[in-house]
């Protein structure tokens, strides 16, 4: 059976030219860059050049980015290095667990934390944040766009707001990344953690925009890469193939994000010509995650049936576990609980076909109507 | 309509289930693996969320490889709240009686048997299937539950209390295996899971202890447990214990008491917080009574002969089972040790599970 991909929002997959390039660089170079010779300056030259590309891509000076594991240890390496016992964090309740867990841990070591509480909307608002400085804040760090919901926050305000009191400001942009053109020279970003595998390059890499001038202190030790900030060999490949994901990404975000913007403008058409009960969930979302309560099944049986047909679409966030958990952002934007379990995040990307969504709108009515006469069958 | 080629196969990640769902595929049903996570547990230090065994990360895991393996779908489906209510309430409230439960029994008939097929009906799959040592047998028109090939591994006294009628929509494809077989057969399949060991304890209480489960699950109620008397049979009071729930009918070790023949625990009487201890001889009874009996054949005509089991690994005895009221009285041909109220009592002819129920007092 040919499955049909929606849920881009929790990992794309591997662009074709990406995964050649990484092939090239994976059979030609093994060099450690750190070594003198000859095979450790080819490795090096692979790692700075990424570096370079990846940096006037996201319009900053190419010793602003450090390479990390992943987009959660990005957040931890910059929350855990910037935060001293007596500061003060302002957070958001919504962020992703690499943000808020480690917010919770910072709280046990002696650092008050204040977590923001989005809108209704699934917004976070500036006059929360200006309302919750005080003297001892060290620094704000609020998601670009949530994960769950696909909701952008005003973050150049925030940076701005931010830069005024002589705070620093982090951006988990996980989800923006690739999908947005943005150039951090012009922000009031000072830090911003990213991640591969959300732009269509490998998982197991990610990168920290670190604007210069902070000093952040080390929280693993080793050989002194990265700046000390993230020591170990280098994985060349993975970085290498990285910096093409976000060249191409950034290359087609024009193109593809016209695209997506009509999936989703049709696939919204259809789901009400179809007379599907449904509620799209937040406001100021960036196309392709869309996240919806269908007020007539639960989010596991609709996961679970679509998947059965070929589907994959997501009921929340995804979850190491694998199985279906209470939603995060859904609690927090204070949905109440039955809505929040008919919840399902929906997200569109490069790999879909027109033809893919009305057929994936098709499906979710059949399943929806299924389950609807199965229960009037039962009454009866 | 359901379709009678597609089957829900339990997968607790071990090695039976993953034999199960393997020799399904090779009959050729269209097979699905389902994980119910049914308990998490949340060390007290580290504050950090922990699976229980049954539903273990490496469990979940171990079920996701087989189904990959064979192609078809896996998926870890939610049933805490069930669990909670039908399984690990009973087993406290049963505690805090004095008495002791099977909470497998529950957890089979409510939770796979009753969670476990309304999944099914979503899926639209007439059968459920468990990696459980037992076999179910099709005669003229009839389904009944027949005890698993290995007679130590025999798992049909779980099984007493599901629904009859969901016996013809059951799978039981390992129960002609014996436990060796089984594992021999995973090793020559080269399935993932074919080294794990065999589960022991109580899937919900990690450290295997009970009382500690007791203590941390519900501590306001557990505080208010005192210590009492321990009398022997004549009234005479021979020592103190530290809790009733630190007690099972039957318990030799552990009483504190130094006596040339050992004692056992014969009653625990919550009320008066007593424990009453006898000498072997005495822990011997010809009769009980049982309530909540379920048939999982046409409800016989009494009084019945059936051989009779009153624990898990007791070795049974024919027993004549009469109707009084709502409740049976069990006579037992051979007199039974530690007769103990809560635990299940289940009924066989010859092969079968006729069907069981709940022992509630044993004879004084």
């Amino acid at each position: 059976m040919k499955m049909i991909y929606c849920d881009i929002a929790a990992t794309t997959p591997l662009n074709k030219d990406v995964l050649d390039e990484m092939t090239k660089v994976s059979s030609s170079f093994f060099g450690n860059p750190s070594s003198i010779h000859k095979f450790g300056q080819e490795s090096k030259a692979i790692v700075e050049r990424a570096r370079l590309n990846m940096a006037n891509l996201l319009g900053c000076d190419l010793s602003e980015i450090i390479f990390t594991g992943c987009g959660s240890e990005s957040n931890n390496i910059a929350l855990l290095g910037l935060m001293k016992m007596g500061d003060h964090l302002i957070t958001s309740s919504y962020e992703h667990p690499a943000v808020l867990k480690t917010a919770n841990e910072l709280e046990k070591n002696g650092i008050d934390v204040t977590y923001i509480k989005p809108n209704s909307s699934g917004l976070i608002e500036l006059k929360d944040i200006k309302n919750s400085i005080n003297t001892k804040t060290k620094l704000v760090s609020i998601m670009y766009v949530n994960n769950e919901l696909g909701t952008e926050n005003p973050i150049n305000q925030i940076a701005e707001l931010t830069k005024k009191h002589g705070i620093l400001f982090h951006t988990d942009a996980v989800q923006l990344i690739g999908k947005k053109e943005i150039t951090l020279r012009d922000t009031s970003i000072d830090l911003l953690s990213l991640s591969a595998h959300k732009f269509y390059g490998p998982k197991g890499v990610g990168a920290l925009y670190i604007k210069n001038g902070i000093d952040l202190i080390p929280t693993h030790f080793g050989g002194g890469q990265e700046k000390e900030l993230r020591p170990g060999t280098e994985n060349i490949v993975s970085i290498h193939g990285m910096s093409i994901a976000l060249q191409k990404s950034m290359e087609e975000k024009d193109e593809w994000n016209k695209k997506v913007a009509e999936y989703e403008s049709s696939f919204l058409k259809k789901l009400k010509k179809l007379k599907i009960n449904y509620t799209l969930n937040g406001s100021n979302r960036i196309s392709g995650i869309l996240n919806i309560t269908f007020h007539d099944i639960l989010s596991q049986d609709i996961v679970i049936a679509l998947d059965m047909k070929g589907y994959a679409i997501s009921g929340g966030s995804a979850c190491s576990s694998g199985s279906a958990k209470t939603s995060t952002s859904l609690k927090e934007i204070k949905m109440d609980d039955e809505s929040a379990s008919k919840t399902v995040r929906i997200s569109f990307g490069k790999n879909l076909t027109t033809q893919n969504i009305m057929e994936l709108s098709d499906c979710i009515s059949e399943v929806i109507n299924k389950q609807y006469h199965k229960r009037v069958a039962d009454v009866k | 309509m359901l379709n009678k080629n597609r089957v829900l196969v339990a997968m607790s990640g071990g090695v039976d289930s993953s034999v199960a769902i393997t020799k399904l595929n090779e009959m050729g049903y269209e097979t699905i693996g389902i994980t119910l996570k049914l308990w998490e547990t949340i060390d007290p230090e580290t504050k950090i969320k922990k699976n229980s065994h049954c539903n273990s990360t490496e469990a979940i895991n171990g079920a996701k490889m087989i189904c990959d393996r064979l192609g078809v779908h896996h998926y870890t489906i939610n049933e805490i709240d069930s669990f909670k209510k039908y399984v690990v309430d009973d087993f406290t409230n049963e505690y805090l009686k004095g008495r002791t439960p099977n909470p497998c029994v529950k957890c089979n008939s409510y939770v796979k048997w009753g969670n476990l097929i309304e999944q099914a009906n979503k899926f639209d799959a007439y059968y459920i299937a468990t990696g459980h040592y037992a076999r179910i047998e099709k005669s003229s028109n009839k389904t009944m539950i027949k005890k698993g090939v290995d007679t130590l591994k025999d798992q049909s006294y779980m099984l007493w209390h599901i629904n009859k009628d969901l016996i013809d929509r059951t799978l039981l494809p390992i129960g002609d295996l014996k436990k060796e077989e089984v594992r021999q057969y995973a090793k020559e399949k080269n399935l993932e899971t074919s080294n794990i060991p065999d589960s022991q304890d109580l899937c919900f209480v990690m450290d295997g202890d009970y009382r500690n489960f007791l203590n941390r699950f519900m501590p306001e109620k557990m505080e208010k447990i005192e210590g009492g008397e321990i009398k022997s049979e004549d009234g005479s009071v021979v020592g103190t214990h530290s809790g009733f729930t630190n007690y099972t009918i039957g318990q030799r070790k552990g009483l504190g008491l130094s006596n040339p023949e050992p004692r056992y625990v014969k009653k625990i009487n919550p009320i008066s917080n007593t424990i009453t201890v006898a000498k072997k001889a005495s822990m011997f009874s010809g009769v009980c009574i049982a309530k909540e009996i379920n048939w999982l054949v046409d409800t016989p005509k009494f009084p019945l002969k059936a051989f009779t089991k009153i624990r898990y690994n007791s070795l049974g005895s024919m027993a004549l089972i009469e109707k009084i009221d709502e409740s049976y009285l069990v006579t037992f041909e051979e007199s039974q040790l530690a007769i103990t109220p809560g635990q299940s009592i289940v009924f066989y002819n010859e092969e079968t599970l006729l069907g069981g129920g709940i022992i509630e007092d044993s004879n004084e």
